[in-house]
């Protein structure tokens, strides 16, 4: 299709596709959520069409034991630590009265800087040899390949990487593998794919005989990739098309997935209130173990403590993560929780459901 | 830290490449694009500081149109 094709045009061409059962789509990624969410796609589809978000925020599968042992280095050990913005509200499990974020253990004294690249982290070791620098990683594929390229690069000895590195694609197999997935067709993330590439979706139509598309982040891209699976579905013809040829490639970033496979080895890894998803985990590999935090400083994250690992008390994350309700369906949505006064990290993170719905105007609470 | 930013080349030092998006300049690394001939001039998206991929000229305006219709419809955390 033409790349000049309005939105208009798409959801003209959507409507007229002979769908005659409702199919659920769903979207996979922080970004793609933010534009249909602001571009109110989601009112403008026709009524047979539900568009789900799903596992698509980093930050919101960030294990707590990860986000609890980063406090305790900033708390009681001589270093500094480094984590992506969005992390350092995002609560964890603890007693009242303990510090339950990298913000709360920041105001307590701790060294918490919050940094938008690795090559921060970089040039934060680099001034202070001396001292240890911890990084709490967290991220999907896009993230971790520059962690990858930081490390390959040659890395300060005294940068620590604690890794919570995520794949997007395994939590999409083991939702699809579940009774209940929950969705008829995929929208695959445009980024991940422009790194990965995207045969790594071919899965979902192969495997499971399910349509997908991959979509860039304007809604003409996002409308272009739901007229194609629903064109798919309707036609029972799925295939995997590629709806962000700006930046989508045969193979990927060839260079970013062999940085990936230098520097880390694929674990079965927890996600937070979901529990431990196969092969879903970036570890440090070989030599690069000697920049796992583990090397030296306590494993913190292997604490027996109440409700680790999971999500906060009464806090639906774990479902709005999984696609399993919207986020106004939350019990605490807009009134415990709310971007002020955050309970769960959906409604922390500029890529958590929750907080974007807030921020686009979604006041409605409805169960 | 998914949605990248569109930012065109002004500058190279080896892995390194001074690049600008709508004014503002910022370093980025090329260190996930050594295989690709990224000259000045050209436009790469760029992810936490790396580029991740060469694009043309008219999708990287695209996006920073994109991208403003994003950062306007955004309240402030407090609002």
């Amino acid at each position: 299709m033409s790349s000049t094709t309005t939105a208009q045009e798409w959801l003209e061409r959507l409507r007229h596709l002979p769908l005659e059962q409702p199919l659920r789509l769903m979207n996979v990624c922080g970004g793609h959520e933010r534009s249909i969410t602001q571009a109110g796609i989601r009112s403008l589809l026709p009524d047979m069409v539900e568009l789900i978000p799903g596992p698509g925020c980093p930050v919101c599968v960030c294990p707590e034991e990860a986000i609890y042992a980063a406090i305790q280095y900033a708390l009681h050990h001589p270093v500094t630590l480094v984590a992506f913005g969005d992390m350092l509200r995002v609560p964890v499990n603890v007693p009242k009265g303990e510090v339950r974020s990298l913000e709360e253990a920041k105001a307590q004294g701790g060294d918490v800087r919050p940094i938008a690249s690795p090559t921060e982290a970089v040039a934060i070791a680099a001034a202070q040899p001396e001292r240890r620098v911890v990084f709490l990683a967290a991220g999907f594929e896009t993230t971790t390949a520059p962690i990858a390229a930081m490390l390959a690069q040659g890395a300060p000895e005294n940068l620590l990487v604690l890794s919570a590195a995520r794949l997007t694609w395994p939590a999409v197999a083991m939702l699809l593998q579940s009774d209940t997935p929950g969705f008829e067709a995929l929208i695959a993330p445009g980024h991940v794919a422009t790194v990965m590439g995207p045969e790594e979706w071919s899965f979902v139509v192969e495997r499971h005989g399910l349509a997908a598309a991959i979509a860039g982040f304007s809604p003409e891209s996002l409308l272009a990739a739901t007229w194609s699976v629903v064109r798919q579905s309707v036609e029972q013809r799925p295939f995997l098309d590629n709806c962000y040829g700006e930046l989508v490639r045969p193979g990927g970033n060839r260079r970013g997935k062999a940085l990936l496979d230098e520097v880390f080895e694929v674990v079965d890894a927890p996600w937070r209130g979901i529990g431990i998803i196969p092969a879903s985990g970036y570890a440090l590999r070989g030599d690069y173990r000697r920049h796992d935090v583990l090397n030296q400083l306590p494993d913190y994250a292997a604490e027996q403590r109440r409700r680790a690992g999971e999500m906060p008390p009464g806090c639906d994350c774990a479902k709005v993560v999984l696609g399993k309700i919207y986020p106004i369906a939350c019990r605490l949505y807009g009134e415990a929780c709310t971007p002020r006064t955050p309970v769960g990290p959906c409604m922390v993170s500029d890529e958590g459901a929750c907080r974007i719905w807030w921020s686009a105007g979604h006041r409605q609470h409805s169960t | 830290m998914c949605l990248g930013i569109p930012m065109q080349v002004v500058a190279i030092d080896q892995y390194v490449a001074r690049c600008a998006a709508k004014g503002v300049e910022r370093d980025v690394s090329l260190f996930m694009l050594m295989n690709d001939e990224v000259k000045v001039g050209d436009f790469v998206m760029v992810h936490v500081g790396y580029a991740i991929q060469i694009m043309t000229e008219a999708d990287a305006r695209s996006t920073w149109e994109l991208l403003d219709q994003v950062l306007a419809a955004e309240p402030l955390p407090n609002a």
